[in-house]
């Protein structure tokens, strides 16, 4: 408290070394309230996950990694988008290969590619395309994939996660889905929460540096443990299930997420995947947009009558 | 005033592709449309689903029509999209009010058995329509969709 009583040097008009710290130290404070009392950034609100962006880049583009503008129009576009799902189809086995899902159903027509107009999500490997994955790997993509050929389901367990309303979108990673592809941060200091407006799925990422769950125990959405480095943070995720898969990738994949709040309006996501299914680990990265609209239930096993409706037309095509 | 839309020339029979999400063929009946005209007895603003019950006059119903003194009513449900995205879309619980008389395109659930049918079109009594946008990919291509290429831009039924 002496500095108090001696803001002013006794000898000088001026204010003395240590006061003028301390004027320097509050100044700064009422400035860069954030850095000096050493907060952490605020992630919380909703935020638009809806880049039509793919993860890989489409082989028609070669070597360049980004669309030019017509190219993105065109990718954006309701006639694209059907195009692009109409060339994935293939005549004679009439099962769709593309795992596209379009339509009035979906957010066809208001989907965007970043600004940046990078032809994928894919930001490493430099050619936009995922590493090269085992036949196994390929395989389990194939099987859980959106666009897998329809069989007749026996019992609701033969249907994907997503039909089932168990998860879709939440991940990690959290990739963009055709609708309902919105997310809500809330955040504490202990605790970061990400909700998913898709089957209203919550990932709950504690922040105190806890060790990860032993390796026997699995979560649908994973085991995660965030903390932060400078402005980003870092969620590590692990303890996966076979019962979903990223791109081909088995229960033990290693996820890591980046989410950085880089202007009011935009949250950069970065992910990085490693598994053993990979020739070696590859990171995607894209831009999710702040939302105005709080969003909207998604208590979709309450309203899932398709579940029943598809069961009975299963056993319908069992007799005939 | 009644609008009656001939389905039948606007169907083509086409193939129906074999999808997940899920399977537009697996769920309804490509090969059985339905035309349905009732009136709006309730509205499921769900999700994944948004569905529309309407109650249809058929001489052999059993059940006593709640909005048409007299008759005997079928309780149909029709598949619409996700109320999320329909919101977005412009489309509300009150585009829909209870007692509104519609006509209601779609295909029935491929178990007949069962009053269910996938949305396509609804025309209101002032002859606008909307279009319901309950599947992706997979419904057939019947020209009904206006998001589909060449024929719409965007919006889902406006």
């Amino acid at each position: 408290m002496r500095i108090c009583f001696r803001l002013i040097d006794n000898k000088s008009a001026f204010l003395n070394p240590q006061s003028a710290i301390l004027v320097l130290v509050l100044v700064l404070a009422l400035l860069f309230p954030a850095a000096t009392f050493a907060q952490a950034p605020d992630l919380s609100g909703t935020w638009a996950n809806t880049i039509i962006t793919p993860l890989e880049r489409p082989k028609s583009l070669g070597e360049r990694a980004f669309f030019t503008d017509a190219e993105a129009k065109d990718f954006e576009s309701v006639d694209g988008t059907y195009a692009r799902w109409k060339a994935s189809r293939d005549p004679d086995t009439d099962a769709i290969i593309s795992t596209e899902i379009i339509g009035p159903y979906t957010d066809t027509g208001f989907r965007k590619v970043g600004t940046d107009r990078r032809a994928s999500l894919l930001v490493d490997p430099p050619d936009g395309r995922l590493p090269a994955r085992s036949p196994e790997a390929q395989r389990r993509a194939a099987q859980l994939s959106l666009g897998r050929r329809y069989q007749p389901p026996d019992n609701p367990e033969d249907l994907l996660p997503s039909e089932r309303c168990l998860t879709w979108g939440a991940g990690p990673p959290i990739m963009p889905l055709p609708n309902n592809s919105n997310i809500q941060i809330v955040q504490t200091k202990t605790f970061v929460a990400i909700f998913h407006e898709s089957m209203h799925e919550t990932r709950i990422v504690p922040l105190d540096g806890r060790p990860h769950l032993p390796r026997s125990i699995r979560l649908w959405l994973g085991d995660p443990r965030g903390h932060w480095e400078g402005n980003t943070l870092v969620v590590d995720t692990t303890n996966l299930t076979d019962k979903t898969t990223i791109e081909g990738a088995g229960a033990d994949a290693h996820v890591i997420e980046r989410f950085t709040r880089v202007n009011p309006n935009e949250l950069r996501y970065e992910v990085t995947v490693e598994d053993a299914a990979f020739a070696h680990p590859w990171t995607a990265a894209w831009t999710m947009t702040r939302m105005t609209e709080p969003l909207f239930e998604y208590a979709c096993h309450e309203g899932n009558y398709s579940m029943a409706t598809t069961l009975k037309g299963a056993r319908e095509l069992d007799r005939k | 005033m009644r609008r009656i839309i001939p389905l039948l020339g606007f169907v083509a029979a086409l193939s129906v592709p074999a999808v997940a999400h899920h399977a537009f063929g697996g769920e309804f009946d490509p090969n059985r449309p339905v035309l349905l005209k009732g009136k709006v007895t309730k509205i499921e603003w769900v999700n994944p689903h948004a569905w529309i019950h309407v109650e249809v006059p058929k001489a052999e119903a059993t059940t006593a029509c709640q909005f048409t003194p007299n008759a005997k009513c079928e309780e149909w449900m029709i598949e619409g999209g996700t109320p999320n995205t329909l919101l977005r879309r412009g489309i509300t619980k009150e585009s829909l009010k209870t007692g509104t008389e519609l006509v209601i395109d779609g295909y029935q659930a491929r178990d007949h058995s069962v009053l269910r049918a996938n949305g396509r079109n609804v025309t209101f009594p002032d002859g606008k329509k909307l279009f319901l946008g309950s599947s992706g990919t997979g419904a057939p291509l019947d020209g009904a969709d206006p998001t589909e290429a060449g024929r719409g831009r965007g919006r889902g039924g406006q």
